[in-house]
């Protein structure tokens, strides 16, 4: 650790605090002031903003119609369909299902991805076919999953055969047909799907951990958990808020798996803001009221990311 | 403070970008103003054709008899999925480069014939010149009416579907002895036959609900005929006692171990399906679609896609939905147009796109086709299949009923989805679902329906 | 991470792991046994003669590429302008960029479909290619902007000092200390652009511009869903995907920020 240049001690002893990713803007920098940025965010920046806020506003717009989406006469209605969203019940239970669903699948996500990665790290066997098993889930489109995994689920499916194999015939139920067990399922192939992503970014962010400081806690006698909880975990902070951002969106957007494999159902058990949209926007052809729908969904997700993301921010 | 010289870039930037989007969103809205489509040469054109149905393979079949009597109009057809159809297509009809011909079905489900009939062409004139002034009673009157928005023909109808049957597996039924059950006592009883012997007994998707109507509409018909009909028309209303009645023998379905367990997580396709086919069910309650499976090659086709290695081919009869309530009124059938070809206001090639449409759907030649397709009824009155020329599983027993089924089907007039829109369909759908899962009561669920309905423009109908 | 010097962790470490991942094979054998059902190898067969598939490949990968490269050149000039230089009211910037993300896809469809008629895109790769851009670029930024703060900010005082501008900073420092996350924005927006579904389907109409993910359209219809063959489509479909993942794999590995300071 000890070295003859200033500026790599120096470097070694920051570390840590660079690795937990700052995020605030700094007040006065030492060092010599720093480029301007606003060149380099431009092109990426008007690219999305261009292509996308003319979405934003097209469906802002159209949620103030009562329209089908063709007639070449819409109804103007102005607030009228927000206030009806709120007057709906199958929308509040979206909000109910999409909390659930968010913090189950980002805590249970974020422990078997942060514990496969650590893992992973570290020198094990056949470690390329473990990498390979636990993210081909994200590459397979839900499309084709969901018959599957309806399947494996069903009253007479292999999931309820292994659960009697083991002795746990007791916990056999129709998991698909029944509300109260219905969305936990559709939670679970979520988690299947999605921890790959999750294990990726954790694993990346993780080659910015700098051995020695794993090597030097383990000669002062930490064990294993130890060094997971008190040194990797603080170092890849940044990738936790980023993924609890992305999670919070991605749980208000989620569409494909509780629409292929439930339909919403039973019951709207398992009807989320996504599939809401879906059904109100394209079979029932309320064009307006989905574009409602819509904005809101952008309200919630731009909350709950910024929810997140300041709470990471203050942090540092 | 000083204004910084990045203050003032920011303020600029900003608004800079919204005016941009701004205009970008005024222009695309000003822009597609929608220039209506020419004639173009009724003989010879190359045109496109979008439907979520039938089958690439079945089109081309269509397409090459059609091709025989207009070698020069060529046809390109481009099947969407299902469940993709609308959404590719509202797009594509809001624009100048839409599809010349495209499917349209009744009622609320796909390619619904009310949403796009404002973007189709009049075709009674065509119609009435192909078939002379007294067309309507050459075709099919389910066809003509389900299809029909006002006065305006908004689509030729191609074939017709009808449900109200159930189908079983005449091997299964003859390997245990039974008979197809006639009462709900007979249905009961075989049930648990089946199912002493480890083979499931009826499987239905009650997780897709639009087939739940079909049974609950054929439990109502079977209590007394028409009232269902006629609730879609809210002249009587949904808490009437007959509605109730079916909700009941529909929720006793469940109790009595007809339907299968965890019924309320199966799909009716593929699951369902797929389970009738590969022989782990004796029945299941399809529509006279099911007809393409009584060849040999449709059967080992779908029982290969259920996943059963080495088919072999069973011998699948439509009964008539047993008498469950004991009325003797047994045997309704009811459907709509399974789909009609409908031709873009914007195409510039009109004329020989109403000349594939109207072929299709009205001449002898394009109708013989869809017969012997077997998966839709023929439009045209007087049509059978070519039985001859079909190579059935077991003709002896099925030629019979099928043809029995198609002459019942004709002359039926009972709407099946054509005059139910899709809030409604939902609202009855939602019905199925609580009285299935027991969070509402035949009773409950009948008055949610009622006071759903009644809120909808025209009680929900069509 | 964790030691693996004495056999008994070594040993306790690969079974957690077996336990861990056994869940995640399950459905994948499912899914494989699935795509061999009834007609067993034939299906991919079928699946291969339907003709399409290379075409289909083909422009899957053209459509997968160009939008890899923009979004990875936009993303790397945007994180490190986001997390190493200096903007005035950056995170309105940034939060803008990010309500980009939140809107689902049906509902950017009209939109989008007004705006590729109007500039001639209908059915080319563009219609497609650059709305999967713009939708995947604030998901990028945001990871890989994560990821730049966590390289030292000494680095860059330190090339400053030596008299290095913006452009070789960016050049020679972050763009070879990004490749973990450089490789994982490549995968996962290889993955978003190879299994769009919608965009394909509203904007591309002929097989001559169709991508991979129609395939399975070839055996779903009105009164049969085929779905033996789906999943062999389905399978077909992920092979290059997987061997993407693969070939990227060794970028993941290499921690080069401890070896960049000596």
């Amino acid at each position: 650790m000890t070295s003859t240049e200033a500026g790599t001690t120096v470097s070694i002893t920051r570390q840590p605090n660079a690795a937990a990713g700052r995020a605030a803007p700094k007040g006065r920098r030492r060092g010599p002031r720093r480029p301007p940025g606003l060149p380099w965010i431009l092109p990426a920046f008007i690219f999305v903003v261009g292509f996308v806020y003319y979405c934003i506003g097209y469906t802002g717009y159209i949620s103030t119609l009562n329209w089908d989406g063709v007639s070449p006469n819409p109804q103007h209605v102005g607030w009228a369909n927000y206030v009806q969203l709120f007057h709906d019940p199958v929308f509040w239970d979206t909000i109910r299902h999409t909390v659930l669903f968010f913090v189950v699948t980002f805590t249970v996500q974020t422990a078997i991805g942060f514990t496969f990665a650590a893992l992973l790290h570290s020198k094990v066997k056949l470690a390329n076919l473990y990498k390979v098993i636990i993210f081909v889930p994200v590459v397979l489109a839900p499309a084709t999953m969901a018959p599957i995994f309806r399947q494996i689920f069903s009253a007479t499916g292999q999931f309820n055969t292994i659960l009697g194999d083991i002795g746990l015939g007791s916990l056999e139920h129709p998991w698909l047909a029944q509300s109260s067990t219905a969305l936990p399922v559709i939670m679970a192939i979520t988690i299947w799907e999605w921890t790959g992503v999750t294990f990726i970014l954790y694993f990346a962010a993780m080659t910015q951990i700098d051995k020695e400081i794993v090597e030097a806690a383990r000669i002062d006698g930490a064990n294993g958990l130890r060094v997971l909880t008190r040194i990797v975990w603080p170092s890849v902070r940044g990738t936790t808020i980023a993924l609890a951002m992305l999670s919070v969106i991605g749980a208000l957007k989620t569409f494909d798996v509780p629409y292929l494999v439930t339909l919403g159902g039973p019951n709207y058990a398992t009807e989320f803001l996504g599939t809401f949209i879906y059904r109100v926007s394209i079979p029932q052809a309320e064009v307006g009221y989905g574009a409602a729908l819509s904005i809101m969904l952008l309200i919630l997700s731009l909350a709950g990311a910024l929810a997140f993301g300041l709470r990471g921010m203050r942090r540092n | 403070m000083r204004k910084s010289p990045n203050l003032r870039r920011r303020r600029r930037v900003i608004p800079a970008i919204s005016i941009a989007s701004f205009l970008a969103f005024v222009l695309a809205a000003c822009g597609g103003g929608s220039t209506s489509g020419g004639a173009g040469s009724a003989t010879s054109a190359n045109i496109t054709w979008w439907g979520w149905t039938p089958t690439t393979q079945v089109a081309e079949q269509y397409i090459k008899a059609f091709n025989v009597k207009y070698p020069n109009i060529h046809v390109t057809y481009k099947m969407l999925t299902i469940a993709g159809y609308n959404a590719a297509l509202r797009p594509a009809l809001a624009s100048t480069v839409g599809p010349d011909v495209f499917d349209v079905a009744p009622g609320g489900a796909n390619g619904s014939v009310e949403t796009y009939s404002p973007d189709a062409v009049n075709l009674a004139p065509a119609v009435e010149k192909a078939l002379g002034s007294d067309w309507q009673s050459k075709l099919s009157p389910i066809g003509v009416s389900s299809l029909m928005i006002g006065q305006k023909l908004a689509a030729v109808s191609v074939g017709a579907v009808y449900s109200g049957t159930v189908w079983i597996n005449e091997n299964l039924f003859s390997q245990y002895h039974l008979s197809p059950p006639t009462t709900l006592a007979q249905w009961t009883s075989d049930c648990a036959t089946f199912k002493a012997h480890g083979i499931g007994c009826f499987v239905q998707g009650v997780g897709q609900t639009a087939f739940n109507e079909d049974t609950l509409q054929a439990i109502s018909d079977n209590i007394q005929p028409g009232v269902w009909a006629k609730a879609i028309q809210g002249q009587v209303p949904w808490t009437s006692p007959v509605i109730v009645k079916a909700l009941t023998i529909w929720k006793e379905m469940f109790s009595d171990g007809i339907m299968e367990k965890g019924a309320l997580g199966v799909q009716q396709y593929p699951d369902a399906n797929n389970d009738f086919m590969s022989g782990k069910y004796a029945m299941v309650m399809m529509g006279t679609w099911y007809m393409q499976y009584d060849t040999q090659a449709g059967m080992s086709a779908a029982i290969s896609a259920a996943g059963v290695a080495s088919p072999k081919n069973f011998t699948a009869l439509p009964i008539a939905f047993p008498d469950v309530a004991g009325t003797g009124h047994t045997g309704a059938l009811y459907g709509d147009s399974d789909y009609g070809l409908a031709v873009n206001a914007k195409s510039s090639n009109q004329a020989a796109a109403t000349t594939f449409a109207v072929w299709l759907g009205t001449s002898t030649a394009g109708q013989e086709q869809v017969a012997n397709a077997l998966d839709d009824i023929a439009a045209l009155k007087g049509i059978e299949p070519n039985w001859s020329n079909i190579s059935l599983v077991n003709s002896g027993t099925q030629q019979a009923a099928l043809s029995k089924l198609i002459t019942n089907a004709v002359s039926s007039s009972e709407p099946r989805l054509g005059t139910v829109t899709p809030n409604l369909q939902l609202a009855i759908g939602v019905a199925s679902t609580t009285v299935a899962s027991g969070s509402a009561t035949p009773a409950q669920a009948a008055a949610a329906l009622q006071a759903a309905a009644a809120k909808m423009p025209n009680h929900g109908a069509v | 991470m964790f030691e693996t010097m004495r056999l008994r962790s070594k040993i306790i470490l690969q079974v957690i792991l077996t336990i861990m991942v056994l869940p995640f094979l399950f459905p994948l054998i499912a899914m494989v046994q699935e795509s061999l059902a009834g007609q067993g190898w034939d299906n991919y067969k079928v699946v291969w003669d339907t003709g399409v598939v290379p075409q289909f490949f083909r422009n899957s990968a053209i459509i997968a590429a160009g939008v890899i490269i923009i979004v990875y050149c936009l993303t790397m000039l945007a994180a490190f302008g986001f997390s190493k230089l200096h903007i005035r009211g950056r995170e309105i910037y940034f939060w803008m960029m990010l309500a980009a993300l939140t809107l689902p896809e049906v509902v950017l469809l009209t939109p989008l479909f007004s705006t590729a008629i109007h500039l001639g895109l209908y059915n080319t790769y563009f219609a497609v290619m650059l709305p999967l851009a713009a939708l995947q670029i604030p998901f990028a930024v945001l990871l890989t902007r994560n990821f730049v703060n966590g390289i030292p900010d000494e680095l860059f005082d330190a090339a400053r000092v030596d008299g290095a501008n913006a452009v070789t900073i960016f050049w020679r420092i972050i763009l070879p200390l990004t490749r973990p996350i450089a490789a994982a924005i490549v995968i996962l927006t290889l993955i978003g652009a190879w299994n769009d579904y919608l965009l394909p389907l509203v904007f591309l109409q002929t097989p001559a511009t169709q991508t991979i993910t129609l395939l399975p359209s070839f055996f779903v219809s009105e009164f049969s869903d085929d779905q033996t063959k789906v999943v062999a489509s389905a399978v077909i479909t992920a092979i290059p995907e997987i061997i993407a993942y693969l070939c990227l794999q060794r970028l993941f590995e290499r921690g080069l920020t401890a070896g960049a300071l000596k």
